[in-house]
């Protein structure tokens, strides 16, 4: 009996002191990092400080994995690891957390977050447009009109697709319970409309491309056709950050700005580029950005007053939003450059 | 065991049929998993290959090979496997930790028992899938929600295991104990211990499963690694071929400890539980 205890407990031990440095790897100089954090190792010595920046792997974010690589392959003061979230509930905790401090969000959570006194701010947006309503490939449907009774997919409440299709619907005179509206994360969307389970959906890219290309949604509107320079998701930084280390915030947002504007003129190079980010298929990715510029644009990426306005008073008319914030506790346009100039990536060296 | 002894006093022309039918039993114990592994893979290649099902609703075998070492060659596969085995790991020893000796005591006192199996049962019957909001709030993302929500799914199910296998030790063994004045610790680690080691174990397996079950569901929420993130993450890259390889990950890891769990039925104080 004391042999087999003794030799039980000193395995549970060992085990549990293998598998503890496996985990942690003291010996490595990153400790912890997760081995998905980095996807290109730069050789950009330059840089002294780095940050990690939330994004999901849709379209809207682009941005944010450009930045990350041209960080490290052309002369930045700061590195930049993108860190790949596959919800936003994850992503508004790891913020609350300060286990990330600047991620990329969709606009009414920030303002939600704002709301309940988490101290984040808008510093810039990441594209224009990037979502589409998708209907079925044989679906009828000419307006929104023709989708009256039909289940649509929205991917959250707070959501700015679902501000927009209200705002469409109170144009064409629908009252907000002529629609059925569920929510359903991305990735099942489109094949949820293929089994016919929804008669179309309202997301970002590339999960509207994806029924496209699969043969059997089309595209019943581009965003851009609702709500002119349509905003789904922006830069979302902790306060802190701002107060602490604003130069690397003004990094960010160059970086980010630069991105957008070499994102917009080499879209294959992006889609290439990113793929490895995302882990997703380039072929989606370099339909959605190639084959047609209506689908979502990277520049004029300042944040107006005008656009949130827009945004919040729909929020507050839905009654999801509860107060008005004043814009200037939102947003934050100190670190925007005066001039901005297509971040110098080589093509050449996209893996 | 009755086999052994059997064959001894035989004579020797049974004993070397016995052997030889051993062997083709032996033989056969791993032919015929092979052989339904082989069939079912034949069907899911003839299913994808005829187009039976969309490519987009199933990937076929040869996509989810190339994946594998897609996963394999970026050293991701190998970082979930730590991180979910180690959540398992800790999450597991701390509830086994707690739970046993709780259930040992909880046992032998009937007031105690009585208090507390109703609350004890109302835990059990919550899905630990329903902490995961709380999870996520007190312990952010990483590894403590995972362990907190494993530690929730075994728990319970241990303390109430332990605790039954100690009440239904038969009271000769207390009578017997009371002559050798056996009390307190004495009594706990030379009576009751070894009694209910066997169920011990076997409830140990069981939740086990458990906790294989619950890692995969918790690390698709509040978790950066880990084998269902990886899941979680291939169906938000639209790469269903990827998901089905960390499937396979998972049910043979899965497979592979409940093998090395198997052994220690076949400890020598325990291995009289199993062979009544």
């Amino acid at each position: 009996m004391k042999l087999s205890t003794k030799l039980f407990i000193a395995g549970t031990i060992l085990i549990i002191v293998v598998l503890g440095l496996l985990r942690y790897k003291p010996w490595s100089s990153n400790g912890a990092v997760n081995v998905r954090d980095v996807v290109h190792e730069g050789p950009n010595d330059k840089a002294k400080r780095s940050l990690t920046v939330g994004f999901l792997p849709v379209t809207c974010h682009l941005t944010c994995p450009v930045t990350d690589f041209a960080s490290k392959t052309t002369q930045s003061n700061t590195n930049f690891n993108s860190r790949v979230f596959t919800d936003f509930p994850t992503v508004v905790s790891a913020l609350e957390a300060k286990q990330i401090e600047a991620t990329f969000m969709i606009v009414p959570l920030a303002m939600k977050l704002r709301e309940e006194g988490v101290p984040v701010k808008i510093c810039y947006l990441g594209h224009r447009d990037g979502s589409e309503i998708i209907v079925a490939k044989k679906s009828s449907a000419r307006s929104l009109k023709d989708l009256k009774g039909k289940t649509i997919a929205i991917p959250s409440l707070f959501s700015n697709q679902n501000f927009v299709i209200h705002k469409l619907m109170g144009d064409y005179g629908l009252k907000s319970t002529d629609i059925n509206f569920v929510v359903l994360p991305p990735p099942d969307m489109p094949t949820s409309l293929a089994s016919g389970a929804i008669d179309g959906y309202f997301v970002g890219e590339p999960f509207c491309a994806k029924a496209e290309l699969d043969g059997y949604g089309r595209v019943l509107y581009y965003a851009r056709d609702i709500w002119p320079n349509f905003i789904s998701c922006a830069l979302v930084v902790h306060e802190d950050l701002i107060k602490e280390h604003p130069e690397i915030v003004q990094d960010l947002v160059r970086g980010i700005a630069q991105s957008g504007a070499w994102a917009e003129t080499h879209r294959a190079e992006a889609a290439k580029l990113v793929a490895p980010y995302y882990r997703q298929d380039e072929k989606v990715l370099n339909y959605v950005l190639t084959s047609e510029p209506r689908r979502v644009s990277y520049v004029q990426l300042t944040p107006t007053d005008q656009d949130f306005q827009l945004i919040q008073d729909m929020g507050i008319k839905m009654g999801l939003l509860k107060k008005h914030i004043p814009m200037d506790e939102l947003i934050d346009r100190d670190f925007i450059p005066k001039e901005i100039t297509p971040a110098p990536i080589d093509a050449a060296k996209i893996p | 065991m009755a086999g052994t002894m059997s064959s001894a006093t035989l004579p020797k022309k049974t004993t070397v049929q016995s052997a030889t039918a051993k062997k083709s039993n032996r033989a056969l114990s791993y032919v015929l998993p092979v052989a339904v592994l082989l069939f079912f893979v034949l069907g899911w290649w003839l299913i994808s290959h005829f187009n039976l099902f969309p490519a987009y609703a199933l990937p076929t075998p040869a996509d989810v090979v190339k994946s594998f070492g897609e996963e394999i060659t970026s050293g991701r596969l190998y970082n979930d496997v730590i991180a979910s085995l180690w959540r398992v790991a800790v999450g597991f020893i701390l509830s086994a930790g707690l739970g046993i000796p709780l259930g040992l005591w909880l046992g032998q006192h009937l007031h105690a028992r009585q208090a507390f199996l109703p609350m004890l049962n109302f835990f059990r019957f919550l899905s630990p899938l329903a902490w995961i909001p709380f999870a996520i709030l007190w312990f952010h993302i990483g590894d403590k929600p995972a362990i907190f929500l494993i530690f929730m799914a075994t728990f319970f199910p241990l303390v109430i295991a332990t605790m039954s296998a100690v009440s239904t030790i038969p009271a000769i063994y207390f009578r017997v104990a009371h002559d050798y004045k056996y009390k307190g610790a004495e009594l706990l680690t030379k009576v009751t211990f070894p009694a209910v080691l066997p169920q011990i174990i076997t409830s140990l397996r069981v939740s086990y499963g458990i906790s294989w079950v619950v890692i995969v569901a918790a690390e698709m929420v509040g978790c950066q690694d880990g084998l269902g993130y990886g899941i979680w993450e291939a169906r938000n890259g639209l790469r269903l071929d990827s998901a089905v390889c960390y499937m396979v990950v998972i049910g043979v890891l899965g497979m592979l400890i409940d093998r090395l769990l198997i052994q220690f039925t076949k400890l020598p104080n325990v291995r009289w539980g199993y062979e009544r």
